[in-house]
């Protein structure tokens, strides 16, 4: 009975607005996605569904973490986004399951989701807002813009004010520092690093990092190890599978002649803090920094 | 016996030739000179690395698997009497392939895989040779039939487990699958296996020849038919077994290696298979060595080169014979 009026009465006081403001298009929002859409909807979103794990994470970093009612595979930080319901991987929706959780926003991924699978969705008359950051303002607007439709706001805007002061601190302190030569390793077998258009080739150029590999045309690129010894890096950063490093800086360690073997700068940075253009990217850029400050002091 | 020494003799210069290119060349350029002090005294340590460490077990590695694939690919067609049979047609490869993915889902690496790799292998042998050998009366187009059917089983696992791997590791199972010279870590084993079949086998190729007329032909010329089939079969399955764990599956050597040669030298086995071991060599080597070079310091799936040498080559030849 009490939960029955409690319900009535949220449903009166959600009503509120709408009736005290009869112009419901002026409290449409609106924002420009990495599609260049304009999406706007009438509402503060309220179900969202995320396409991506790092559209997940974005939206709880904008504060809107508990209107998530869909997320997809992998999709595992905040840990509390373990909690909500999955609808299949990035690659492959489950769409029936989707459409099920009847969500009013989607956040969608432009180069990983499947285009047929988006299409569906978007002829079902579901809104879909695209997020792909390529550098580190396209994470803070990401956030600013999705707080907008999520009505958060405040909380979002506070997140990306904090991202955008910690990357340009950075940016200062590491302006006129020694340059290094790094290698990146995004894999080990295939050997598979980044160039400098990649998000962790951002990394390492905001840190006073010169990526050896950064002039190749392909975002990830596959060497070979002759290509990293030739170039011979003053530093080697491993990211890994998940957090733990499965030896991937142990077989470098055999290359005595390489500078950063002499110089012991053989770094590993947990890859889920600069592998996914995510807040935690200041997290990893700062931990990026400090190893090229290390080899710095190690000269 | 000197038809036979001419085209060997050739074949073993091209090989030679072959190795050395793909020392002198690499994603790096290195000047002849400090190739030339790597190998004969000591040299600038990064050359000697580069050369001694990488470019020539790789090198090696490509010929051994490069022979064992072309060999293996020759005693099947023999083995099934048929000219589509290739090493991998009896489902090696793709139980191999499932040993390695499942290792690397595992998020194992190195030794792991190539040994989960040669496990798949023998337990896809020992499966088709059980089930081929049943009760019944046994065929080759028993054998070829269990084989392909195993083979789709195979191939209908590798999809699934592809298709529930996250994605962060798609990247170096794809490259298996393609086949990859740069999982080869030592190419020592191999080589000794390229060597001691080689050894082994040549002795029989006048019973091969016969076998490869019809069971019944051979039967009736004095070859004991059954045993020398089995042999075969395991001796093809344990050569694609160790070149699949060296390089992955690396397709098209193995079938086509085998009728190039056949067309230019002719269906004498005792000539045939010493020279299929250096012509698949030779061609894995060129085409390892075209696909660390072509767009490097990046690096191509060296099966997409055996294919764009091999496929041309062999059309050519093809019409010629007519």
């Amino acid at each position: 009975m009490s939960t029955s009026f409690s319900l009535a009465l949220a449903g009166l006081v959600g009503l509120l607005p709408t009736l005290a403001v009869p112009s419901v298009l002026a409290a449409e929002r609106c924002a420009v996605d990495d599609m260049d859409r304009k999406v706007c909807i009438e509402a503060p979103a309220a179900r969202i569904a995320t396409l991506s794990p790092g559209a997940t994470e974005l939206v709880y970093a904008a504060g809107a973490g508990e209107k998530v009612v869909a997320v997809v595979s992998h999709s595992d930080y905040p840990p509390a986004a373990k909690q909500v319901q999955s609808v299949g991987s990035h690659t492959r929706l489950d769409l029936e399951a989707l459409v099920a959780l009847k969500p009013d926003l989607l956040i969608g991924w432009t180069t990983g989701n499947p285009s047929e699978q988006v299409d569906k969705l978007e002829a079902l008359g579901l809104t879909l807002f695209f997020i792909e950051p390529r550098d580190f303002e396209g994470v803070a607007t990401a956030i600013e813009r999705l707080a907008l439709l999520f009505g958060t706001a405040s909380e979002g805007d506070a997140v990306a004010a904090h991202f955008r002061e910690g990357i340009a601190e950075l940016a200062r302190r590491y302006k006129d520092v020694a340059p290094v030569e790094v290698f990146y390793q995004v894999w080990d077998e295939p050997l598979m690093t980044v160039n400098d258009e990649h998000l962790i080739g951002k990394v390492l150029t905001l840190c006073g990092g010169r990526n050896v590999f950064g002039g190749l045309d392909r975002l990830v690129p596959r060497i070979d190890i002759e290509a990293v010894l030739a170039s011979n890096p003053e530093v080697i950063i491993a990211g890994g599978m998940g957090e733990e490093n499965p030896q991937w800086l142990t077989p470098w360690g055999t290359y005595e002649h390489l500078k950063a073997v002499k110089q012991d700068n053989l770094f590993f940075v947990p890859p889920s803090l600069i592998q996914r253009p995510t807040p935690r990217l200041l997290e990893g850029s700062q931990v990026v920094c400090e190893k090229l400050e290390q080899a710095r002091a190690r000269r | 016996m000197r038809r036979m020494i001419l085209p060997l003799a050739i074949l073993a210069i091209l090989s030679v030739l072959a190795l050395l290119l793909s020392v002198l060349v690499g994603s790096s350029s290195l000047p002849l000179a400090d190739i030339q002090a790597a190998i004969f005294e000591d040299g600038d340590a990064l050359a000697k690395t580069l050369v001694l460490e990488l470019r020539l077990p790789r090198s090696l590695a490509a010929f051994a698997t490069g022979g064992l694939l072309a060999v293996a690919g020759a005693l099947m067609q023999v083995l099934l009497r048929n000219p589509l049979a290739d090493p991998y047609v009896l489902g090696i490869s793709g139980g191999a392939a499932v040993g390695a993915l499942l290792a690397m889902i595992g998020g194992m690496g190195g030794f792991i895989v190539s040994g989960s790799a040669f496990a798949g292998a023998l337990l896809s042998t020992m499966l088709v040779f059980g089930l081929a050998h049943g009760s019944g009366s046994w065929t080759p187009s028993r054998l070829l039939l269990t084989g392909v059917v195993v083979a789709a089983g195979w191939g209908a696992v590798i999809t699934l487990m592809l298709a529930l791997s996250p994605a962060s590791r798609l990247p170096g199972m794809l490259y298996w699958l393609m086949g990859d010279l740069s999982y080869a870590r030592t190419p020592w084993y191999a080589l000794a296996i390229l060597l001691a079949t080689c050894v082994c086998v040549i002795p029989l190729g006048r019973s091969l020849n016969v076998l490869a007329r019809g069971p019944l032909q051979a039967a009736a010329l004095g070859v004991a038919v059954r045993p020398m089939e089995w042999g075969i079969y395991v001796a093809a399955s344990l050569l694609t077994a160790v070149a699949v764990t060296t390089a992955g599956s690396i397709g098209f050597v193995g079938l086509v290696v085998p009728h190039m040669l056949r067309l230019m030298l002719g269906n004498d086995q005792r000539l045939i298979l010493p020279a299929c071991a250096l012509a698949g060599g030779i061609l894995l080597t060129l085409a390892d060595t075209l696909a660390r070079t072509v767009i490097a310091p990046e690096q191509l799936p060296v099966g997409v080169i055996t294919a764009l040498l091999g496929v041309p080559a062999f059309l050519i030849l093809l019409h010629r014979s007519r």
